[in-house]
């Protein structure tokens, strides 16, 4: 028994030495790279991997991989790769049609903080009580088969939606709108059935939106909801070339006519000709097939992309340095307590726990220090700080919290960003000592660890400790926190829920993490303590507004446990919160200095009754292989936002570059 | 007549229960699982950040719940199950609505059955007659070094050794594809470099599976054929002078190959649920995976659809096994 294990280790052993010696040497020569932070150039080190020159297997078959790129798909296999009709449940959208073949009336450019006008022609313009919007139309533009495009697609589409139940926005256009129409082929005014001055959103892309129908294809159709729109058609770059009936691959071609579509019309010719989404069921072969040049551009987990650098010769990440990752992911992650169940129906009882919290430590074990951490409920990237967290940072520091007895608390701290800085270093990374790279990659600030605060909170609120510290709850019986996150081991979800519960257990509770595959639904009925939901809905990722931050809070969407909540799990609401969305509603967007009066008020009303934690600023583990494609978006030359997945994909396409391999 | 009363019917019957009961089990658990189909479908329409109005969730519920026929009591369901199973109607899958689940089950059977079906039999057939050989010739240097490989290879974990294999075979070496069923681009027809293409992505797969497979036969096979050829009635023949390859084929083989037949009707009657991890090494079509997800998603219709298919394949490879059985071992008699 024994010789058989051992000949078994030897056999593993030996196969894997195999793979290190065959597998590619990265030199790791540090060379100087410029990079902008907040408009300064800064110079840091980096070791990015030497460009070699080496035969790639073509394995594309009938595609000439020169002039293909490909991309994995980020949520896997489509299940129903016949159908295209996006408009009805969920058709694996990513698989090109969101970043290829659909143009939407705007996107959101989340490096840029822009958003980009496509189908339309300017911004929306609302009337005086937001019962009335008109949306210019964008000329010259035709769908992939040579129709033009006009308003009338507009009109049709909406009607359409209106018309039948099975669809996923029937809901929202019938609520909203009492009448759409087309004064002329290139304006599109709705008359709305109440105020709503973000109304237009519906249209705006961001990993979706309302998208529009061809009127010369659909209003042939006998069944709108079950027509499976196959061949599709779009205003995108690029149409349809071919797809596995196993939905494990989609084949876009550029559109001859590119420069009908408002991508080419703005940005030019889309580079490659071709362009692949591809699901993997695994990680692994997602990585092998990166490094044998299968693979131009995919997401991967933190370790996955350690594992792709330091194997791949050509490979690249977002950042060409520490820490790599995309951290400019307009999202927010953390911990959402359920408020609708005791003990975390009380703030202070949240605040505790905040405050049981080492941020560095947490950081640490969830992402390794690679991410920006955010004391608020919007991430610490882009537009955000210059309009919320640097003109908060006054507030934050003198926010008190009252302990009981008299005594208070001011739990803000501005230095943990530079702690965080402090244990990159000692992991090796080079980190430079610039306070705007510190507050960049790191953040403006967060909360202190104060576990000795947290237990006055805590005993104020009738908790205590046994002879062994562990804690009680009011009632005596011993306090045990579940915290729930998906099972998938590399999302965000998992490592912040696996982090607090590392934590909390050092602050003597009985904390147990629970992955599980149904999440979504303990979630939205209610049915969990803790979990590592994001603790607030994402921000636009451009402009000011956070009305789809704060509306979720809305005291309108919240069901007792056991219902389906339509706001946020955490079915935290207050009156204030419902005043501060009431007047968000009646300010226009675009009205900068409104919204962000408005949206600062409801933002310090979260940190107030913590519903959910913030923690860090999602990041995307992005890895691109150079050998066929360069110019990359990364973070030295962040043209557009860095994702293949996302809508504005396809502005990329037109920057992209060619090897000649 | 005996035959047809006292053993076909009694069978049928038992056929028709389990198929039954197994449909019910199938209808049932999956409605105690806290699993909503419709909060999965809202949570994934909302993914990435991806804005659907709050103000309209709870309409939207009502539309799903409409769309999906969860709408009436389980009692409803249930009946309107059955008078759709007797349409042969699976309904439709809820998260990848609205696509029927036969077309669904339809889209998968072939590539897992393709590659169940031939890596099954393979390793079942080069199993049994290496492991026959090495049991008979169990003292010799070549046996012995077969049941040595089979020892170390048969513990280890698939999942380990099917990568191993892709590590190998697909990037070391680089002589097979990473992932997929079929050439990128290709699209599917009647042609053999369609079908070459299928067969060479289906190349590591099957060799994963009839590897562990044949392992796995070949030591039960060996076993087998060891203890019987240690009983006393091939010791008599042989001392009776009975030529050998007749010992071989007539007393020792015949006599092993009865376990390992009931085996293989099991194993082909598990067919239908699908390879998952290979599916999953391998990013290769199939049920499994299809299965996995529709368990995921709680896709109530399209787990039923998967499952009564693997409920019958199953009991119907045990009927099979039971009406047959007399004709491989002249001990049962049909009572």
């Amino acid at each position: 028994m024994r010789s058989k294990t051992l000949l078994l280790i030897a056999s593993l052993l030996a196969a894997m030495s195999l793979l290190v010696a065959c597998g590619p040497t990265p030199t790791m020569t540090p060379v100087e790279v410029t990079r902008l932070v907040q408009g300064t150039p800064i110079v840091v080190t980096a070791t990015p991997v030497p460009v070699v020159k080496e035969k790639a297997p073509d394995v594309l078959g009938i595609l000439p991989r020169s002039e293909t790129l490909i991309a994995a798909q980020l949520t896997g296999r489509v299940g129903t790769p016949d159908d295209f009709n996006e408009w009805v449940g969920w058709k694996w959208r990513d698989r090109g049609m969101q970043q290829l073949m659909n143009e939407p009336l705007w996107s959101v450019d989340f490096a840029t903080g822009k958003i980009i006008n496509g189908l339309a022609d300017g911004d929306p313009i609302y009337n005086e009580d937001f019962t009335q919007v008109t949306i210019p139309l964008r000329k010259g533009v035709t769908w992939s088969d040579g129709e033009p495009f006009t308003a009338a697609d507009v009109v049709f589409t909406v009607e359409t939606l209106m018309k039948y139940e099975g669809f996923n926005a029937h809901s929202f256009f019938v609520e909203n709108v009492e009448s759409v129409s087309a004064p002329d082929d290139y304006t599109v005014v709705f008359k709305l059935k109440q105020p709503n001055s973000r109304f237009h959103t519906t249209f705006l892309d961001r990993w979706g939106s309302t998208w529009i129908m061809p009127k010369h294809i659909f209003e042939k159709v006998d069944d709108p909801v079950k027509f499976q729109f196959n061949p599709p058609v779009g205003t995108g770059p690029y149409k349809l070339h071919s797809y596995d009936p196993a939905g494990y691959w989609t084949v876009w071609e550029r559109r001859e006519d590119w420069d009908k579509s408002p991508t080419g019309i703005m940005f030019g010719e889309p580079k490659p000709k071709y362009i692949v989404f591809q699901a993997f069921a695994n990680e692994g072969a997602k990585i092998l097939a990166q490094l044998t040049h299968q693979l131009d551009a995919v997401d991967l987990s933190a370790d996955g992309l350690k594992a792709a650098l330091a194997q791949g010769k050509t490979n690249r990440a977002y950042q060409p340095t520490f820490p790599w990752v995309v951290n400019n992911d307009p999202c927010i992650t953390g911990l959402t307590f359920n408020t609708a169940k005791a003990p975390y129906d009380n703030p202070e009882v949240r605040w505790a726990l905040l405050l049981a919290i080492d941020i560095v430590e947490y950081e640490a074990q969830a992402v390794d220090g690679t991410a920006t951490m955010s004391p608020v409920h919007i991430p610490s990237l882009g537009p955000y700080p210059d309009y919320y967290i640097k003109p908060m940072q006054d507030w934050l520091k003198e926010f008190t919290l009252d302990l009981g007895n008299g005594e208070t608390f001011k739990p803000y701290d501005p230095e943990a960003p530079a702690r965080l800085a402090e244990y990159a270093k000692s992991r090796g990374y080079v980190v430079p000592d610039d306070p705007a790279f510190i507050a960049q990659a790191f953040g403006y600030g967060w909360y202190k660890y104060a576990p000795d605060v947290a237990e006055k909170l805590l005993i104020k609120n009738g908790f205590s400790r046994d002879a062994d510290g562990k804690w009680r709850l009011p009632d005596g019986k011993p306090w045990r926190i579940e915290v729930i996150s998906r099972s998938d081991m590399s999302h965000l979800e998992y490592k912040n829920a696996a982090a607090a519960v590392q934590q909390w257990k050092k602050f003597g509770i009985d904390a147990v993490h629970i992955p599980s595959d149904n999440v979504s639904s303990l979630t939205q009925y209610g049915e969990y303590d803790v979990s590592g939901n994001w603790p607030a809905f994402e921000p636009w990722g451009a402009g000011a507004d956070l009305y789809r931050v704060l509306d979720v809070f809305n005291s309108a969407y919240v069901k007792p446990i056991g219902e389906m909540t339509q706001g946020h799990t955490s079915r935290w609401s207050s009156p204030e919160m419902d005043d501060v969305l009431k007047r968000l509603r009646e300010t226009d967007p675009t009205d900068t200095e409104q919204v962000v009066a408005v949206g600062t008020e409801g933002l310090k009303i979260l940190v107030q009754n913590m519903p959910g934690i913030p923690t860090f600023g999602y990041i995307g583990f992005v890895s691109w292989d150079e050998y066929y494609w360069t110019n990359w978006p990364g973070a030295e030359n962040p043209y557009t936002q860095p994702y293949t997945h996302w809508g504005p994909f396809k502005y990329m396409t037109p920057f992209l570059q060619p090897t000649g391999n | 007549m005996a035959f047809i009363r006292r053993y076909l019917i009694p069978r049928l019957i038992q056929y028709v229960l389990v198929i039954f009961l197994g449909v019910t089990a199938v209808f049932i658990i999956p409605r105690l699982t806290p699993t909503d189909p419709i909060a999965h479908t809202i949570a994934q329409i909302r993914s990435q950040g991806a804005y659907l109005d709050p103000a309209t969730v709870d309409q939207f519920i009502q539309d799903l719940k409409e769309l999906y026929g969860l709408e009436g009591s389980m009692w409803d369901q249930y009946v309107a199950l059955w008078r759709r199973l007797f349409r042969g109607d699976f309904g439709v899958s809820f998260f990848q609505f609205p696509t029927p689940v036969s077309v669904l089950v339809g889209r998968a059977l072939p590539w897992t059955v393709g590659l169940l079906l031939t890596t099954t039999v393979m390793s079942w057939v080069l199993g049994n007659i290496i492991g026959g050989l090495a049991g008979y010739f169990s003292r010799k240097r070549w046996a012995q070094a077969l049941d040595f490989t089979a020892m170390v290879i048969r513990p280890l974990p698939y999942y380990i050794f099917a990568f191993t294999l892709l590590l190998l075979l697909g990037y070391v070496v680089r002589l097979f594809p990473i992932a997929g069923g079929a050439e990128i681009g290709r699209r599917p027809e009647f042609s053999w470099p369609y079908i070459k293409s299928v067969l060479w992505h289906s190349f590591l797969p099957a060799l994963s599976l009839t590897i562990l497979g044949g392992t796995m036969w070949f030591q039960t096979m060996k076993l087998i054929v060891q203890n019987v050829n240690a009983e006393s009635f091939v010791q008599y023949a042989k001392l009776g002078g009975v030529k050998e390859s007749i010992i071989v084929s007539k007393y020792v083989i015949r006599n092993a190959m009865l376990p390992q037949v009931t085996a293989l009707g099991l194993a082909l009657g598990q067919i239908f649920s699908g390879a998952l991890i290979t599916e999953i090494v391998f990013s290769y079509p199939g049920l499994g995976t299809l299965l996995y997800n529709a368990v995921i998603t709680g896709d109530y219709n399209l787990i039923m659809g998967i499952t009564i298919l693997s409920i019958v394949a199953i009991t119907t490879a045990i009927l099979a096994l039971d009406l047959l059985y007399p004709l491989f071992d002249p001990r049962v008699r049909y009572r």
